[in-house]
């Protein structure tokens, strides 16, 4: 009863069990937030990182993330590394792939905004979030494990606020 | 062979007009016509005392002046290197495909039509690689060159 | 009844987003069945005119950009840039310094070598090893990030020297480091090298030949494990390589397990260069004396070193000004993925993942 003494829930012992009552978006939001899979989605050096906060120190799993390949069973999307102008189309259609609720994280420099390649460069996309909404944005170059974990965990705060309807259809322009 | 020895053996065995240049480096250095590209690279892949059949490194270059094309073979089995270079004509920057000698030279050809737009005659892949495809924006590596999505840096 | 039937050709893309591609790399086969006929690499996703970006930025501000030229092993990076720089000048690098370099870039080898082994395990579905090998990785991540500050992207290595000295508890760490290193990679052979599942996906697979090796400058351990004995650490001497005691494993097969075992004995001779080095570091200074507004003289130089994928080249083109004219990076693995259409031809589609782990190719050098 621990865990759930801790939520709006309505409980009722009943002899031999008892009934909970709560709402669906409360146990959609709850099961998401704790098992946060995200779209392996490495480009440039951020990627390495990525690998290592997934790997046996920093254990990604503990926080019931694990990685997929494809964008359809994927909840949030680590953008790892620089995005060039040939790239740009394909994290697009990779975005639009992934099924309601999504969410972005942008990692390192260049994701954010170009990073050191913000100047001269005539191939690299300054940030993506240029193509794409971005949730979350945890800065470095490469960014420490640690960085991406709390980045992570700020994600998981964040989808705590969502509604019933973004499972539904497209979110709000206003996001 | 040491550096001078291999610069007088090529000397006098290649056929065709060289230029050596003096440097403080362990290589030689020529500088070759552009109509000899490929006699002397034949020379060099071929020739039993140099084989020098491994190309490290082969690279397009724009001074600001001239264009030139810069290849550095070397030799896996008496461990040789050379420097060489052709030198193009800057109005219509052109030169034969070596790859047919060194399989590397491919992808490196290609790269240089890509960012230089020389022109490669004979050989067998040129397409777009390293750009995105509907990519129309000139050769970027180009001097003096100034591209719709560059953001120069700031002076102080 | 099977000669009868008939099996269209069939052309599938597989990247840029793949995770055996380790980057993004597009690749265009064209399949009988299972059979891969022909293959065709697409690069270009990461392409972010390192090049052209250098060619604005003054001699110690290309250094941070090298990093991420080849982010898995940034020290060579590093290294291979100051190296062409410093042959157009007559600086004279101080031995301590030169020695730090052997020391960390041979670190970084073994690291970079880690990541490659645990990573062809998770291509090929064992997910031990590659947890294996990271613990080990975050070791010597820990003696990088003592030393100079980062994990991953050094710039470490300058010109003229190395950017700091080592804090005193760097070599007793490393040592530490050593002494458990040899066991564990004794795990990993444990695990991997007399695995049947192992071997079955590795043994025979992409044979490449000496005569390959030659016309498609294929390098480093993939190139010494079809039997070229050729390392550009012993055969092209740089730095002060000579001064160490250390053998260099050449195998006969070609194949992915052959490139696989080349890798192991590497990292096992790489702790044996950084013993050697730990004994003989000198003091003294770290740095030779740069000026501010550093000015190499007017010249071109091709300087090259080992890197753990193979040679790791800068083409330096310097007019005598404070900026490069030109540079062209090379990295081995531009020439590893040019000979993979050769050698997949008649393989299965398996297999290529297979083969792109074992040559190591990482996409940044390609792309740069």
């Amino acid at each position: 009863m621990g865990i759930i003494s801790k939520l709006p829930v309505f409980t009722e012992n009943l002899p031999g069990g008892g009934l909970v009552t709560t709402s669906l978006n409360q146990i959609l939001t709850m099961t998401q937030a704790k098992s946060l899979w995200y779209l392996l989605f490495g480009t440039a050096c951020c990627a390495i990182e990525l690998m290592a906060t997934g790997a046996s120190r920093y254990d990604f799993d503990r926080l019931g993330m694990i990685f997929r390949a494809s964008p359809r069973q994927s909840d949030l999307m680590i953008v790892a590394g620089t995005v060039t102008y040939k790239m740009a189309p394909i994290v697009k259609r990779l975005y639009d792939q992934m099924a309601e609720p999504r969410y972005v994280l942008a990692m390192g420099g260049c994701a954010i905004g170009g990073g050191p390649f913000y100047y001269d460069s005539y191939s690299v996309l300054r940030g993506i979030d240029k193509i794409i909404p971005v949730d979350v944005y945890v800065p470095g170059c490469p960014p420490r494990p640690e960085a991406l974990l709390q980045g992570c965990l700020e994600v998981g705060k964040k989808l705590r606020t969502q509604k019933l309807e973004d499972w539904s259809g497209p979110k709000n322009e206003s996001r | 062979m040491n550096p001078a020895e291999l610069t007088a053996y090529i000397t006098s065995n290649f056929s065709g007009q060289l230029e050596t240049v003096e440097n403080d480096q362990a290589e030689p250095y020529f500088i070759v016509p552009l109509s000899d590209l490929v006699p002397f690279s034949k020379f060099i892949h071929d020739d039993p005392q140099l084989e020098l059949n491994y190309l490290m490194n082969m690279a397009g270059v724009d001074t600001g002046e001239q264009f030139e094309v810069v290849l550095n073979p070397c030799s896996l089995v008496n461990m040789q290197r050379l420097f060489f270079k052709v030198v193009l004509d800057r109005g219509d920057p052109k030169f034969d495909t070596v790859s047919n000698l060194w399989a590397a030279a491919n992808w490196y050809e290609r790269e240089i039509w890509e960012l230089y737009g020389f022109e490669i005659t004979g050989h067998p892949n040129l397409k777009r690689f390293l750009l995105p495809d509907d990519w129309d924006d000139g050769f970027p590596l180009r001097k003096g060159w100034v591209g719709k999505n560059v953001i120069p840096l700031p002076e102080k | 009844m099977t000669q009868d039937l008939h099996t269209e050709k069939m052309v599938i893309n597989m990247g840029p987003h793949h995770p055996s591609t380790h980057g993004v790399c597009r690749l265009i086969l064209t399949l009988d069945g299972e059979n891969v006929v022909e293959c065709e690499p697409v690069i270009g996703y990461l392409h972010r005119s390192i090049e052209k970006i250098c060619e604005n930025r003054t001699y110690a501000q290309c250094i941070p950009l090298m990093d991420r030229f080849e982010y898995v092993t940034s020290m060579s990076c590093n290294w291979v840039f100051a190296l062409a720089t410093e042959k157009l000048t007559d600086l004279e690098i101080p031995e301590r310094a030169e020695y730090l370099r052997v020391i960390m870039t041979e670190l970084n080898r073994i690291a970079s070598h880690l990541l490659c082994i645990g990573v062809t395990g998770l291509d090929l579905g064992a997910l031990t090893p590659f947890l294996y090998t990271f613990r080990e990785r975050e070791l010597i991540l820990d003696l990088f990030e003592m030393t100079c500050g980062q994990r991953l992207t050094y710039n470490y290595i300058r010109i003229g020297g190395v950017s700091q000295d080592i804090p005193d508890e760097f070599i007793p760490k490393c040592r530490e480091f050593l002494d458990i290193f040899d066991e564990k990679v004794d795990d990993y052979e444990k695990v991997l090298t007399e695995n049947p599942i192992w071997m079955a996906r590795n043994k025979g697979i992409g044979v490449i030949s000496k005569q390959q090796v030659y016309d498609f400058a294929i390098s480093g351990p993939s190139a010494r494990a079809s039997g070229v004995d050729f390392d550009i650490r012993r055969d092209d001497p740089y730095s002060v390589y000579d001064r160490f005691d250390y053998t260099i494993p050449v195998f006969e097969g070609g194949d992915s397990y052959d490139r696989y075992r080349a890798r192991v004995q590497e990292m096992r001779e790489s702790a044996k260069i950084i013993g050697q080095a730990l004994d003989q570091l000198p003091g003294g200074d770290i740095r030779a004396k740069v000026r501010a507004m550093f000015k190499p003289k007017a010249g071109e130089v091709y300087s090259r070193i080992e890197n753990s994928r193979g040679e790791m080249g800068i083409y330096l083109l310097s007019d005598g000004g404070k900026k490069p004219v030109r540079v062209r990076a090379r990295g081995a693995s531009y020439n590893h993925l040019l000979i993979i259409p050769e050698i997949i031809k008649g393989l299965k589609i398996a297999d290529l993942v297979a083969i792109f782990a074992s040559l190591d190719v990482i996409l940044p050098e390609i792309d740069r």
